[in-house]
Protein backbone atom coordinates (compact mmCIF):
# COMPACT_ATOMS: atom_id res chain seq x y z
CA UNK A 1 0.00 0.00 0.00
CA UNK A 2 1.53 3.22 -0.84
CA UNK A 3 2.17 6.35 1.84
CA UNK A 4 -0.97 8.09 0.33
CA UNK A 5 -3.27 5.10 0.33
CA UNK A 6 -2.33 4.38 4.10
CA UNK A 7 -2.95 8.22 4.61
CA UNK A 8 -6.27 8.20 2.92
CA UNK A 9 -7.67 5.36 4.79
CA UNK A 10 -6.73 7.34 8.09
CA UNK A 11 -8.84 10.24 7.24
CA UNK A 12 -11.63 8.03 6.95
CA UNK A 13 -11.03 7.75 10.88
CA UNK A 14 -10.87 11.68 10.95
CA UNK A 15 -7.33 11.53 11.61
CA UNK A 16 -6.40 15.27 11.62
CA UNK A 17 -2.23 14.63 11.47
CA UNK A 18 -3.04 12.29 8.51
CA UNK A 19 -5.23 15.23 6.49
CA UNK A 20 -1.96 17.56 7.32
CA UNK A 21 0.96 15.13 6.04
CA UNK A 22 -1.49 14.93 2.56
CA UNK A 23 -1.32 18.74 2.49
CA UNK A 24 2.31 19.09 3.26
CA UNK A 25 2.68 16.27 0.30
CA UNK A 26 0.62 17.73 -1.92
CA UNK A 27 -0.07 21.30 -1.55
CA UNK A 28 2.70 22.83 -3.33
CA UNK A 29 1.79 20.81 -6.35
CA UNK A 30 -2.22 21.52 -6.47
CA UNK A 31 -1.47 24.93 -5.88
CA UNK A 32 0.67 25.45 -8.71
CA UNK A 33 -1.32 23.83 -10.96
CA UNK A 34 -4.04 26.53 -9.56
CA UNK A 35 -2.06 29.29 -9.65
CA UNK A 36 -1.22 28.47 -13.13
CA UNK A 37 -4.68 28.36 -14.31
CA UNK A 38 -6.08 31.34 -12.30
CA UNK A 39 -2.95 33.83 -12.23
CA UNK A 40 -4.55 35.11 -9.15
CA UNK A 41 -2.87 33.94 -5.53
CA UNK A 42 -6.12 35.00 -3.30
CA UNK A 43 -8.56 33.36 -4.97
CA UNK A 44 -6.11 30.10 -6.25
CA UNK A 45 -5.95 29.58 -2.14
CA UNK A 46 -9.60 29.58 -2.45
CA UNK A 47 -9.73 27.20 -4.64
CA UNK A 48 -6.75 24.74 -3.42
CA UNK A 49 -8.94 25.23 0.79
CA UNK A 50 -11.71 23.92 -1.48
CA UNK A 51 -10.01 20.74 -2.49
CA UNK A 52 -8.44 19.41 0.32
CA UNK A 53 -11.60 20.37 2.26
CA UNK A 54 -13.31 18.04 -0.13
CA UNK A 55 -11.07 15.26 -0.26
CA UNK A 56 -11.41 15.41 4.01
CA UNK A 57 -15.28 15.12 3.52
CA UNK A 58 -14.91 12.92 0.84
CA UNK A 59 -12.28 10.64 1.21
CA UNK A 60 -14.27 7.70 1.20
CA UNK A 61 -15.08 8.91 -2.56
CA UNK A 62 -11.68 7.54 -3.69
CA UNK A 63 -11.22 4.45 -4.17
CA UNK A 64 -7.39 3.37 -4.13
CA UNK A 65 -8.46 -0.02 -6.25
CA UNK A 66 -9.30 1.84 -9.10
CA UNK A 67 -6.22 4.12 -9.53
CA UNK A 68 -3.72 6.09 -8.11
CA UNK A 69 -4.37 9.28 -6.52
CA UNK A 70 -2.53 11.98 -7.34
CA UNK A 71 -3.83 12.55 -10.59
CA UNK A 72 -7.62 11.76 -9.35
CA UNK A 73 -6.36 14.69 -6.98
CA UNK A 74 -5.08 17.30 -9.50
CA UNK A 75 -7.80 16.46 -11.61
CA UNK A 76 -10.28 17.59 -9.07
CA UNK A 77 -7.96 20.57 -8.68
CA UNK A 78 -8.38 21.44 -12.48
CA UNK A 79 -12.11 21.11 -12.38
CA UNK A 80 -12.86 23.28 -9.41
CA UNK A 81 -10.10 26.03 -10.98
CA UNK A 82 -11.63 26.17 -14.17
CA UNK A 83 -15.05 26.26 -13.30
CA UNK A 84 -13.63 29.09 -11.11
CA UNK A 85 -11.76 30.72 -14.69
CA UNK A 86 -15.95 30.32 -15.91
CA UNK A 87 -17.11 32.14 -12.98
CA UNK A 88 -19.52 29.32 -13.27
CA UNK A 89 -23.09 31.09 -10.93
CA UNK A 90 -23.60 30.44 -7.68
CA UNK A 91 -26.21 27.58 -8.00
CA UNK A 92 -23.68 25.94 -10.13
CA UNK A 93 -21.40 26.42 -7.36
CA UNK A 94 -23.61 24.72 -5.03
CA UNK A 95 -24.22 21.76 -6.30
CA UNK A 96 -20.33 21.70 -7.36
CA UNK A 97 -20.00 21.16 -3.67
CA UNK A 98 -21.99 18.12 -3.86
CA UNK A 99 -19.99 14.52 -3.65
CA UNK A 100 -21.24 13.23 -6.77
CA UNK A 101 -19.32 16.41 -8.35
CA UNK A 102 -15.96 14.68 -7.52
CA UNK A 103 -14.28 13.16 -10.59
CA UNK A 104 -14.34 9.54 -10.98
CA UNK A 105 -11.36 7.62 -10.02
CA UNK A 106 -9.51 6.39 -13.25
CA UNK A 107 -7.48 3.34 -13.62
CA UNK A 108 -3.70 4.26 -14.92
CA UNK A 109 -1.33 2.36 -17.39
CA UNK A 110 1.09 -0.11 -15.70
CA UNK A 111 3.63 1.72 -16.42
CA UNK A 112 2.42 5.18 -13.59
CA UNK A 113 3.78 2.78 -10.91
CA UNK A 114 7.22 2.78 -12.07
CA UNK A 115 7.99 6.32 -12.66
CA UNK A 116 9.01 8.77 -10.28
CA UNK A 117 6.41 10.88 -8.94
CA UNK A 118 8.94 13.83 -7.62
CA UNK A 119 10.88 13.79 -10.95
CA UNK A 120 8.29 13.24 -13.28
CA UNK A 121 7.78 17.02 -13.73
CA UNK A 122 10.87 17.51 -14.79
CA UNK A 123 10.21 15.01 -18.18
CA UNK A 124 6.64 17.00 -18.54
CA UNK A 125 8.18 20.49 -18.76
CA UNK A 126 11.25 18.91 -20.84
CA UNK A 127 8.63 17.07 -23.38
CA UNK A 128 6.44 20.45 -23.63
CA UNK A 129 9.52 22.48 -24.01
CA UNK A 130 10.39 20.44 -27.29
CA UNK A 131 7.19 21.12 -28.88
CA UNK A 132 6.51 23.82 -31.18
CA UNK A 133 5.53 27.30 -29.36
CA UNK A 134 2.05 27.18 -31.67
CA UNK A 135 1.37 23.04 -30.58
CA UNK A 136 2.64 24.00 -27.06
CA UNK A 137 0.16 26.73 -26.59
CA UNK A 138 -2.64 24.87 -28.55
CA UNK A 139 -2.21 22.47 -25.49
CA UNK A 140 -2.10 25.31 -22.89
CA UNK A 141 -4.75 26.74 -23.79
CA UNK A 142 -6.91 23.52 -23.50
CA UNK A 143 -5.33 22.57 -20.50
CA UNK A 144 -5.13 25.36 -18.64
CA UNK A 145 -7.33 27.11 -19.67
CA UNK A 146 -10.06 24.82 -20.45
CA UNK A 147 -10.98 25.51 -24.19
CA UNK A 148 -12.39 23.88 -26.88
CA UNK A 149 -10.69 22.76 -30.55
CA UNK A 150 -12.68 25.29 -32.04
CA UNK A 151 -11.83 28.24 -29.45
CA UNK A 152 -7.96 27.46 -29.67
CA UNK A 153 -8.69 27.78 -33.58
CA UNK A 154 -9.83 31.32 -33.24
CA UNK A 155 -7.37 32.09 -30.48
CA UNK A 156 -4.53 30.92 -32.83
CA UNK A 157 -5.95 31.95 -36.23
CA UNK A 158 -5.16 28.16 -37.31
CA UNK A 159 -7.34 25.35 -39.36
CA UNK A 160 -9.30 23.41 -36.27
CA UNK A 161 -8.15 20.33 -38.35
CA UNK A 162 -4.45 21.64 -37.45
CA UNK A 163 -5.53 22.51 -34.25
CA UNK A 164 -6.70 18.89 -33.50
CA UNK A 165 -3.77 17.22 -35.09
CA UNK A 166 -1.20 19.15 -32.85
CA UNK A 167 -2.89 18.61 -29.29
CA UNK A 168 -3.63 14.83 -29.77
CA UNK A 169 0.15 14.40 -31.85
CA UNK A 170 1.48 16.47 -28.38
CA UNK A 171 -0.27 13.89 -26.51
CA UNK A 172 1.16 10.85 -27.73
CA UNK A 173 4.10 12.21 -27.44
CA UNK A 174 3.85 12.75 -23.79
CA UNK A 175 2.70 9.09 -23.46
CA UNK A 176 5.59 8.12 -25.04
CA UNK A 177 7.84 10.14 -23.10
CA UNK A 178 6.39 8.62 -20.23
CA UNK A 179 6.30 5.40 -21.08
CA UNK A 180 9.82 5.89 -22.15
CA UNK A 181 11.06 7.56 -18.45
CA UNK A 182 9.26 4.52 -16.65
CA UNK A 183 11.44 2.03 -18.60
CA UNK A 184 15.13 3.85 -17.34
CA UNK B 1 -15.05 -2.24 -33.77
CA UNK B 2 -15.69 0.26 -36.81
CA UNK B 3 -17.97 2.09 -34.77
CA UNK B 4 -14.61 2.80 -32.08
CA UNK B 5 -12.73 4.09 -34.55
CA UNK B 6 -14.50 6.93 -35.53
CA UNK B 7 -13.79 8.01 -32.02
CA UNK B 8 -10.14 6.72 -31.26
CA UNK B 9 -9.01 9.78 -32.54
CA UNK B 10 -10.59 12.24 -30.17
CA UNK B 11 -10.42 10.08 -27.03
CA UNK B 12 -7.40 12.48 -25.79
CA UNK B 13 -9.38 15.85 -26.50
CA UNK B 14 -12.22 13.74 -24.75
CA UNK B 15 -10.29 13.51 -21.63
CA UNK B 16 -8.94 17.03 -22.20
CA UNK B 17 -12.48 18.84 -22.01
CA UNK B 18 -11.07 20.30 -25.86
CA UNK B 19 -13.96 18.24 -27.98
CA UNK B 20 -16.75 20.79 -28.93
CA UNK B 21 -20.21 19.96 -28.04
CA UNK B 22 -21.41 18.37 -31.10
CA UNK B 23 -18.63 15.61 -31.04
CA UNK B 24 -18.51 15.12 -27.39
CA UNK B 25 -22.19 14.47 -27.09
CA UNK B 26 -21.86 11.96 -30.08
CA UNK B 27 -18.81 10.35 -28.00
CA UNK B 28 -20.23 10.68 -24.59
CA UNK B 29 -24.17 8.91 -26.59
CA UNK B 30 -21.30 6.15 -27.73
CA UNK B 31 -19.77 5.29 -24.22
CA UNK B 32 -23.68 4.94 -23.05
CA UNK B 33 -23.74 2.16 -25.22
CA UNK B 34 -21.30 0.45 -22.63
CA UNK B 35 -18.10 0.04 -25.16
CA UNK B 36 -15.43 -1.18 -22.87
CA UNK B 37 -12.77 -0.21 -24.87
CA UNK B 38 -13.66 2.58 -25.07
CA UNK B 39 -14.05 2.97 -21.50
CA UNK B 40 -10.22 2.11 -21.06
CA UNK B 41 -9.01 4.04 -23.64
CA UNK B 42 -10.59 7.39 -21.87
CA UNK B 43 -9.32 5.93 -18.54
CA UNK B 44 -5.73 6.01 -19.65
CA UNK B 45 -6.14 9.19 -21.41
CA UNK B 46 -7.76 10.93 -17.97
CA UNK B 47 -4.30 9.37 -16.29
CA UNK B 48 -2.44 10.82 -19.15
CA UNK B 49 -3.95 14.26 -19.21
CA UNK B 50 -3.67 14.82 -15.48
CA UNK B 51 -0.04 14.26 -16.00
CA UNK B 52 -0.47 17.76 -17.57
CA UNK B 53 -0.41 19.72 -14.44
CA UNK B 54 3.01 18.50 -13.79
CA UNK B 55 3.85 21.53 -16.95
CA UNK B 56 2.74 23.83 -14.42
CA UNK B 57 5.59 25.12 -11.48
CA UNK B 58 5.00 24.29 -8.21
CA UNK B 59 4.31 27.23 -6.03
CA UNK B 60 4.16 27.38 -2.29
CA UNK B 61 0.78 28.70 -0.76
CA UNK B 62 0.81 30.71 2.22
CA UNK B 63 1.03 29.20 5.93
CA UNK B 64 -2.33 31.16 6.13
CA UNK B 65 -4.41 28.78 4.16
CA UNK B 66 -2.75 25.72 5.74
CA UNK B 67 -4.02 26.97 9.37
CA UNK B 68 -7.45 27.68 8.04
CA UNK B 69 -7.42 24.39 6.83
CA UNK B 70 -6.38 22.56 10.13
CA UNK B 71 -8.77 24.68 11.94
CA UNK B 72 -11.83 23.56 9.88
CA UNK B 73 -10.67 20.25 9.93
CA UNK B 74 -9.78 20.05 13.63
CA UNK B 75 -13.23 21.44 14.45
CA UNK B 76 -14.99 18.80 12.28
CA UNK B 77 -13.16 15.90 13.19
CA UNK B 78 -14.29 16.16 16.78
CA UNK B 79 -17.12 14.29 15.26
CA UNK B 80 -21.27 15.22 16.68
CA UNK B 81 -21.96 16.33 19.45
CA UNK B 82 -23.45 14.07 22.26
CA UNK B 83 -27.00 13.12 22.01
CA UNK B 84 -28.73 14.07 24.51
CA UNK B 85 -30.26 11.44 26.79
CA UNK B 86 -33.51 11.01 26.83
CA UNK B 87 -35.80 10.65 30.36
CA UNK B 88 -35.77 6.83 31.49
CA UNK B 89 -38.81 5.17 33.23
CA UNK B 90 -36.23 2.79 34.71
CA UNK B 91 -37.76 1.33 37.83
CA UNK B 92 -36.18 1.35 41.37
CA UNK B 93 -35.26 -2.14 41.46
CA UNK B 94 -33.04 -1.70 38.10
CA UNK B 95 -31.12 1.24 39.30
CA UNK B 96 -28.34 -1.20 40.53
CA UNK B 97 -27.54 -3.28 37.71
CA UNK B 98 -27.85 0.19 35.66
CA UNK B 99 -25.15 1.73 38.34
CA UNK B 100 -23.23 -0.92 37.27
CA UNK B 101 -23.75 -0.81 33.36
CA UNK B 102 -22.84 2.91 33.44
CA UNK B 103 -19.87 1.51 35.13
CA UNK B 104 -18.89 -1.13 32.95
CA UNK B 105 -19.91 0.95 29.96
CA UNK B 106 -17.13 3.84 31.64
CA UNK B 107 -13.99 1.45 31.92
CA UNK B 108 -15.26 0.21 28.41
CA UNK B 109 -15.10 3.95 26.94
CA UNK B 110 -12.06 4.73 28.60
CA UNK B 111 -10.44 1.13 26.83
CA UNK B 112 -11.47 2.30 23.29
CA UNK B 113 -9.93 5.65 24.03
CA UNK B 114 -6.83 4.46 24.72
CA UNK B 115 -7.05 1.67 22.47
CA UNK B 116 -7.92 4.37 19.90
CA UNK B 117 -5.26 6.38 20.62
CA UNK B 118 -2.65 3.69 20.69
CA UNK B 119 -3.91 2.80 17.19
CA UNK B 120 -3.65 6.35 15.59
CA UNK B 121 0.15 6.34 17.22
CA UNK B 122 0.94 2.94 15.91
CA UNK B 123 -0.39 4.25 12.38
CA UNK B 124 1.49 7.45 12.96
CA UNK B 125 4.56 5.66 13.27
CA UNK B 126 4.06 3.29 10.54
CA UNK B 127 3.59 6.00 8.18
CA UNK B 128 6.69 8.17 9.23
CA UNK B 129 8.37 4.86 8.46
CA UNK B 130 6.85 4.20 5.43
CA UNK B 131 8.24 7.86 4.59
CA UNK B 132 11.20 7.16 5.77
CA UNK B 133 12.05 3.95 4.02
CA UNK B 134 10.85 5.64 0.61
CA UNK B 135 12.98 8.62 0.73
CA UNK B 136 16.23 6.43 1.75
CA UNK B 137 15.22 4.26 -1.35
CA UNK B 138 14.74 7.14 -3.65
CA UNK B 139 17.93 8.90 -2.31
CA UNK B 140 20.53 5.77 -2.73
CA UNK B 141 18.77 5.61 -6.18
CA UNK B 142 20.04 9.08 -7.03
CA UNK B 143 23.58 8.36 -5.55
CA UNK B 144 23.48 5.46 -7.05
CA UNK B 145 22.70 7.05 -9.96
CA UNK B 146 25.03 10.05 -9.78
CA UNK B 147 28.09 7.93 -9.14
CA UNK B 148 27.59 6.14 -12.44
CA UNK B 149 27.76 9.15 -14.48
CA UNK B 150 30.62 10.45 -12.49
CA UNK B 151 32.65 7.29 -13.33
CA UNK B 152 31.34 6.32 -16.83
CA UNK B 153 34.00 6.99 -19.18
CA UNK B 154 31.41 7.49 -21.98
CA UNK B 155 30.04 10.66 -19.59
CA UNK B 156 31.01 14.11 -21.51
CA UNK B 157 32.74 16.90 -18.77
CA UNK B 158 31.42 19.83 -19.02
CA UNK B 159 33.40 23.31 -17.33
CA UNK B 160 30.99 25.68 -15.94
CA UNK B 161 32.81 29.14 -15.22
CA UNK B 162 31.76 31.43 -13.15
CA UNK B 163 30.86 34.89 -13.94
CA UNK B 164 31.19 38.11 -12.06
CA UNK B 165 32.55 37.86 -8.47
CA UNK B 166 32.53 34.07 -8.84
CA UNK B 167 35.57 32.43 -9.55
CA UNK B 168 34.93 28.77 -8.41
CA UNK B 169 34.32 26.22 -11.25
CA UNK B 170 31.59 23.81 -11.67
CA UNK B 171 31.69 20.50 -13.11
CA UNK B 172 29.04 18.88 -15.26
CA UNK B 173 29.02 15.70 -16.71
CA UNK B 174 26.33 14.45 -19.46
CA UNK B 175 25.13 10.70 -19.71
CA UNK B 176 23.22 9.88 -22.65
CA UNK B 177 21.07 7.71 -20.59
CA UNK B 178 21.48 8.30 -17.22
CA UNK B 179 21.51 12.70 -17.34
CA UNK B 180 23.68 15.42 -16.30
CA UNK B 181 25.17 15.23 -13.00
CA UNK B 182 26.29 19.20 -11.70
CA UNK B 183 29.34 19.04 -8.74
CA UNK B 184 31.23 22.07 -6.89
CA UNK B 185 33.12 23.23 -3.73
CA UNK B 186 33.08 26.27 -2.05
CA UNK B 187 29.71 27.45 -3.47
CA UNK B 188 28.52 30.65 -2.56
CA UNK B 189 24.94 30.66 -0.96
CA UNK B 190 22.22 32.18 -3.18
CA UNK B 191 20.39 35.45 -1.27
CA UNK B 192 17.71 34.48 0.97
CA UNK B 193 14.64 33.32 -0.99
CA UNK B 194 16.52 32.48 -3.96
CA UNK B 195 18.10 29.11 -5.28
CA UNK B 196 20.21 28.53 -8.16
CA UNK B 197 18.81 27.11 -10.92
CA UNK B 198 20.04 25.62 -14.12
CA UNK B 199 19.20 26.36 -17.70
CA UNK B 200 19.92 24.52 -21.00
CA UNK B 201 20.80 26.66 -23.90
CA UNK B 202 19.40 25.83 -27.32
CA UNK B 203 21.93 25.82 -30.55
CA UNK B 204 18.39 27.72 -32.29
CA UNK B 205 19.12 31.16 -31.27
CA UNK B 206 15.26 31.95 -31.59
CA UNK B 207 14.55 28.84 -29.21
CA UNK B 208 13.94 30.11 -25.33
CA UNK B 209 16.57 28.47 -22.47
CA UNK B 210 14.82 25.49 -21.06
CA UNK B 211 14.14 25.43 -17.36
CA UNK B 212 15.64 22.85 -14.99
CA UNK B 213 16.37 21.73 -12.00
CA UNK B 214 16.97 24.21 -8.61
CA UNK B 215 19.40 24.11 -6.25
CA UNK B 216 21.25 24.97 -3.21
CA UNK B 217 24.51 24.45 -1.87
CA UNK B 218 24.88 22.85 1.68
CA UNK B 219 25.91 24.37 4.71
CA UNK B 220 29.65 23.75 3.51
CA UNK B 221 29.35 25.25 -0.29
CA UNK B 222 29.06 21.85 -1.43
CA UNK B 223 27.06 21.84 -4.71
CA UNK B 224 25.52 18.21 -6.18
CA UNK B 225 23.02 17.71 -8.53
CA UNK B 226 21.34 15.61 -10.58
CA UNK B 227 19.20 16.56 -13.42
CA UNK B 228 17.72 12.96 -14.87
CA UNK B 229 15.72 14.64 -17.75
CA UNK B 230 18.34 17.03 -19.95
CA UNK B 231 17.07 17.61 -23.45
CA UNK B 232 16.97 14.78 -25.11
CA UNK B 233 20.71 14.43 -26.61
CA UNK B 234 23.65 16.75 -26.24
CA UNK B 235 23.33 17.80 -30.58
CA UNK B 236 21.24 20.63 -29.85
CA UNK B 237 21.94 22.55 -26.51
CA UNK B 238 24.79 25.16 -26.90
CA UNK B 239 25.59 25.24 -23.43
CA UNK B 240 24.88 25.03 -20.15
CA UNK B 241 24.19 28.35 -17.55
CA UNK B 242 23.04 28.97 -13.77
CA UNK B 243 21.23 31.67 -12.60
CA UNK B 244 20.00 32.68 -9.17
CA UNK B 245 16.21 33.11 -9.21
CA UNK B 246 13.61 33.47 -6.61
CA UNK B 247 12.34 30.38 -4.73
CA UNK B 248 10.20 28.08 -6.65
CA UNK B 249 12.18 28.71 -10.20
CA UNK B 250 11.58 30.94 -13.03
CA UNK B 251 9.90 29.85 -16.37
CA UNK B 252 12.97 32.31 -17.88
CA UNK B 253 16.41 33.78 -16.61
CA UNK B 254 15.63 37.05 -14.65
CA UNK B 255 18.94 37.70 -13.56
CA UNK B 256 22.67 36.87 -16.10
CA UNK B 257 24.44 33.36 -15.66
CA UNK B 258 26.80 32.92 -12.55
CA UNK B 259 28.19 29.66 -14.64
CA UNK B 260 27.90 29.38 -18.31
CA UNK B 261 30.27 26.33 -19.75
CA UNK B 262 29.60 25.36 -23.64
CA UNK B 263 28.51 21.59 -24.26
CA UNK B 264 31.03 21.64 -27.09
Amino acid sequence: MSLDATLLSRLLQRDVRAFEQLYERHARLVYGLVLRILNHAATSEEVVQDVFLQLWRNAAHYDAQRGPFVPWLLTMARNRALDQLRRKSERQRRLEEQTDHLPEVFTAPDYERALDEKRRAERVRALMASLAPQQKRAIELAYFEGMSHSEIAVALKEPLGTVKSWIRNGLLRLKEGLQQQAKT
Amino acid sequence: MSNCDQFREGIEAYALGALDAEERAAFEAHLATGCAECARAVDEARWLVSQLAYAAPEATPSDMLKGRLLQTVRREGQGAPRAVAAKSAIPLWMWGAVAALLLFSAYSAWHARRLDREIREANQRATALLAEREKTEEELAIARREAMIMMDPASHKIALWGEHAHPETLDAKWHKDLGVCVTGDKVPMPSANHVLQVWFIPKDKDAKPMPSAMVKPDANGKLMLLIMHPPEGMDDTKSIAITEEPAGGSPWPTSTPIWKGDVL
